[in-house]
């Protein structure tokens, strides 16, 4: 029976397909379809984590979180008979929603499976999310959750440490994601200060409930809930209310001065100032300002395009943290550094002599004379009046002394040991490292020799060297504390949401020199310093006059290639027993005699002096040349 | 009667163990899709239901044994009339569920007439075509059963019944292949019958030309076979969702009443049509294979008795039940796993449906009629 046997191949042929069709589902894809049915039968409802809080070392909160109310689409509590468009068509019908905006919040959305939400909107008004609420019957499947917005209390104040937020980008999340960080699309992260640098503290991990899910969309039991847990919240070093008042005091003068600029063409417009504060004992950042600056909030719901594009095409660039990215020369606060290696490699001693006849000095076969700011020449005087003085020609002289000996190494050594050309180590991100230049940084990048007179220049702090306020602040602690100084720390310590200790930041010494460089060095430095603030004839006596507390600094002015000189002061006091360490900096001010009334300001402040009053202190308009002090 | 204890030695009893072991399966399987587990409202009665179909349908087949198969080739004629009058009589008196007249009362008991139809379909044809058996090369000859066969096709496709009218036309066209129709004509009728439904339907999808007798939802039933993600929350819902209960079932299964698919209700018409779901999801590969082998092991068995019937007759009854079953396991296995379009027709032995497993139990008694009246060894 021919046909009977292809009756019995059919049958084999038929059974072998369902059979190989069923292996094909449950042994090839089963692992496949498993997940897929998990995905059905669940539905992920978020639970948002707070962000941490920033206190300041008081312990006054100064960023914080206010509650808000987010929008998501559940789709797998959705009755299959409703349709996601229907659903999202009806919501912007009733509410002030817009649909265009809610379908691309739908089609931008990063989730993995069905069961997971999606954010279709932030920040709900009240008025969206009662009609949310009382339309729920034609609205299935939406579900408004807790979850909160930054909270500046003092939107304008510490502005570029704080640093803002925004929405994480694909790069952030790829990168968090390999580093082993759960992060998804749509969350909030740092994007720079200390929002940035401290993001994996700062940042809440999200929890969830997990529902299980009838095919109607209903909820038939919780299978699971996995808790938020906050952020961990940061202590800062900074004292706000001396951050407050050191900031007022830089918007006030630095605003007068632009003010005054405006008014007459031959002052210079200054374009931006920071000042630093820094306890010397532990590298404590106690106040740091930058100007311009901006307003937090602008950034707290995610910035709008046009607010953006309107901060970065800023000329003056308020984006940019002055004290730790403004890296230009530092004049004559580099003196201190000149000066060490002189008397460190050359045996020049406090009360070594010096001789500027016509405030002119000249190096052989050359015939430009390097000028003083002083043309008329100071006579016969000691390295310590020198620096009191801030006397170019003897610095000069040191300069040229050191390259006739070590050609351009020697300086730029000493510069290194002090920190310079490389970076603070502050807990910022985005800090230059500036430039301190050497034969080599010469020959490879402009192509020449190291000159006698790259070492002459380089000694008054002039030419292509570059620091930071934060470095000079560094610097001027060394010298406070005799060789020794610590990185600059905003953060104090990390602490979680029940007020535990997470971290405890300590103190990092960072640079030591008081083991290779003799005491009695810095002894002298200090006491040029001294001088500055309390001589006769020092640079900044006439703003410090009467000042209760023994101040010491040293000021400079920067040259620069075309605009305005940079202003600059770092004192540190009291002289005996250094706390603090300050350092202003006024970009193209014209002169370092706008800076020093300010640092004057902040530390009179820090110390108590409310009632504390130097007429002298007037903001006069000085020449453009060195730190001009005219003898009374 | 015509009943003979010697009978008794010619029975294969491979057959009824198999349908005793796929009716336990379907049992179990209904339990689960009714979720008995969740005292769920009902599910004790869909179980009682199940339970009177099985008792009555063993009834009919001891029954059964007391007369000769041949009496239906007797009464064949009369059994054609009973059967055309059964089919009207629905179309005119039945009630209607989802859309379709199909079901005739009887009292308290609701008959789907056009599952009766396929086994009296299978005693009328192998009648006639064992009555022309010699002439069956002819195409004239092949007119009588194709017309025999055409009659109830229509009328059930009236009863808006594709599914069942398909079995109709596959019990034809196998019963005619196994009785010596001239497979010339064959190929060419039915390749071209093929070849034109499928231009209909291409014409009314690209250029929106009428439909006859094919409705809307049919369509998209075809369509959604070819890609269910066109429209996965209408049409496509129940063969992603069917998939999905299967292959999530994976090799060992999630354990009886322990499918989520099943018992969260994502899978339709669970306890019926897509009973085979429920069985790959809680049983696993482990469930499908056996279940698969079991339904292979019994056609095998019917295949073997038809080699053994005492006459051509008996034969061809045998392969016409043999093709309505292999049918029914085909299209429904196959739509549960989106390897077929989706027409309701249930699963021989498990699905829940009184009439059916009726049905099914009556051709299970014709078959082992015919096994106990085999034809005499000679040595």
């Amino acid at each position: 029976m021919d046909r009977h046997r292809l009756l019995k191949l059919l049958l084999l042929f038929i059974f072998t397909a369902l059979i190989a069709r069923a292996a094909y589902l449950q042994i090839l894809n089963g692992d496949y379809y498993y997940q897929l049915s998990e995905g059905n039968r669940t539905s992920v409802r978020p639970i948002n984590a707070p962000r941490g809080k920033i206190y300041d070392s008081r312990g006054e909160v100064i960023v914080s979180n206010r509650l808000t109310y987010n929008l998501y689409l559940m789709q797998n509590e959705i009755p299959p008979a409703s349709s996601v468009k229907n659903i999202l068509a009806k919501l912007a019908s009733l509410s002030s929603l817009s649909e265009n905006r809610l379908l691309s919040n739908l089609s931008s959305s990063a989730q993995q499976s069905v069961a997971e939400p999606v954010l279709l909107a932030r920040h709900l008004q009240k008025k969206d999310m009662v009609i949310i609420a009382e339309n729920k019957d034609i609205l299935p499947g939406l579900l408004v959750k807790e979850s909160s917005l930054r909270d500046y209390i003092y939107p304008e104040y510490l502005v570029h440490a704080t640093g803002y937020i925004g929405e994480i980008n694909r790069n952030e999340l790829v990168s968090f994601t390999k580093q082993g960080y759960d992060y998804s699309g749509g969350d909030f992260v740092g994007k720079s200060g200390l929002e940035k640098e401290y993001e994996f503290y700062l940042d809440g991990k999200n929890g969830a409930e997990q529902i299980e899910v009838n095919s109607l969309g209903e909820k038939i039991k919780t299978i699971g809930i996995k808790q938020p847990i906050s952020g961990d919240s940061l202590v800062l070093n900074v004292n706000f209310k001396l951050q407050k008042s050191a900031e007022e005091i830089l918007q006030k003068n630095y605003q007068a001065l632009r003010k005054a600029a405006a008014a007459d063409e031959d002052r210079p417009m200054p374009t931006g100032a920071a000042a630093v504060v820094l306890n010397v004992k532990n590298g404590a950042v106690l106040a740091a300002a930058s100007l311009p600056d901006y307003n937090l909030n602008l950034f707290a719901k995610g910035i709008s395009n046009a607010d953006y594009k309107k901060l970065i095409n800023d000329p003056l660039r308020p984006m940019v943290n002055r004290y730790i990215m403004s890296a230009v020369p530092p004049g004559s606060i580099f003196k201190l550094v000149t000066g060490t290696a002189a008397m460190k490699e050359l045996g020049v001693k406090g009360d070594t002599t010096f001789y500027d006849s016509n405030g002119r000095f000249y190096i052989p076969n050359w015939s430009r004379p390097f000028r003083n700011w002083n043309p008329y020449g100071e006579g016969k005087l000691d390295f310590i009046k020198s620096i009191a003085r801030s006397n170019n020609i003897v610095f000069y002289e040191l300069g040229y002394e050191l390259y006739k000996e070590f050609k351009g190494e020697k300086l730029a050594e000493y510069a290194q040991k002090y920190g310079l050309g490389s970076k603070a180590g502050i807990d910022l991100p985005g800090e230059k490292s500036g430039l301190v230049p050497t034969d080599q940084w010469k020959k490879n990048n402009l192509d020449q020799g190291w000159y006698p007179g790259d070492s002459v220049n380089l000694s008054i702090g002039q030419g292509s060297l570059l620091t930071t306020p934060i470095q000079i602040a560094d610097l001027i602690a060394t010298v406070a504390n005799e060789g020794k100084s610590y990185q600059p720390q905003l953060v104090d310590k990390i602490i979680d949401s029940q007020g535990n200790l997470v971290k405890d930041i300590k103190p990092l010494l960072n640079i030591d020199l008081s083991q290779e460089i003799d005491q009695n060095i810095f002894k002298t430095l200090k006491q040029g310093m001294h001088d500055v603030v309390n001589k006769n004839y020092g640079t900044a006596y006439r703003h410090f006059k009467k000042f209760p507390i023994t101040v010491a600094g040293k000021t400079g002015t920067a040259q620069t290639s075309g605009s305005a000189n940079h202003g600059w002061f770092g004192g540190f006091a009291p002289y005996q027993n250094p706390e603090i360490a300050v350092v202003v900096l006024i970009e193209n001010s014209g002169s370092s005699a706008y800076s020093i009334p300010i640092a004057r300001e902040i530390m009179a402040y820090y110390f108590g002096l409310r009632n504390y009053n130097n007429s002298a202190a007037k903001v006069y308009y000085y020449s453009q040349q060195e730190d001009i002090y005219q003898p009374e | 009667m015509n009943w003979n204890r010697k009978f008794l030695r010619n029975l294969n009893v491979n057959v009824p163990l198999l349908v005793i072991a796929l009716i336990i399966i379907g049992f179990l399987a209904i339990s689960s899709a009714v979720e008995i587990n969740h005292n769920s409202p009902g599910a004790m009665a869909f179980l009682k239901k199940q339970a009177v179909s099985i008792g009555l349908g063993l009834l009919v087949i001891f029954i059964l044994q007391a007369f000769d198969y041949r009496i239906f080739k007797e009464y064949a004629a009369f059994i054609y009339v009973f059967m055309l009058l059964l089919l009207s009589s629905t179309l005119f008196l039945g009630r209607t569920v989802a859309g379709g007249k199909r079901w005739l009362s009887l009292g308290s008991f609701n008959l789907q007439t056009a599952e009766l139809a396929k086994i009296m379909l299978v005693l009328v044809l192998a009648a006639v075509i064992d009555s022309y058996s010699d002439d069956m090369g002819y195409l004239k000859v092949m007119f009588l059963p194709s017309i025999i066969a055409f009659i109830p096709f229509c009328l059930v496709i009236l009863q808006n019944d594709l599914g069942t009218a398909l079995v109709l036309f596959f019990i034809y066209l196998i019963m005619l292949f196994a009785g010596g129709g001239n497979l010339k004509y064959m190929l060419i009728l039915f390749g071209g019958g093929f070849l034109i439904v499928v231009l209909i339907i291409a014409a009314h999808l690209v250029i929106d030309t009428p439909l006859p007798y094919l409705q809307e939802y049919q369509l998209n039933r075809l369509i959604v076979f070819i890609n269910p993600n066109i429209d996965p929350h209408g049409s496509g819902y129940n063969i992603i969702q069917s998939k999905i209960a299967l292959g999530s079932g994976r090799v060992i299964g999630k354990g009886l009443f322990a499918g989520t698919q099943n018992q969260l209700n994502f899978l339709p018409e669970k306890h019926t049509d897509f009973i085979f779901s429920v069985i790959g999801e809680e049983f696993g590969f482990i469930g499908t294979f056996f279940v698969i082998t079991l339904f292979l092991l019994l056609l095998w068995q019917f295949l073997k008795i038809a080699e053994n019937a005492r006459d051509r007759y008996g034969y061809l009854v045998v392969v016409g039940i043999m093709a309505m079953f292999l049918f029914h396991i085909l299209e429904n296995i196959g739509m549960t796993m989106g390897i077929m379009p989706i027409t309701g027709i249930p699963l021989p032995f498990i699905s829940y449906g009184g009439t059916f497993m009726l049905t099914s139990l009556i051709a299970v008694g014709v078959v082992i009629n015919i096994n106990l009246r085999k034809k005499k060894l000679m040595f």
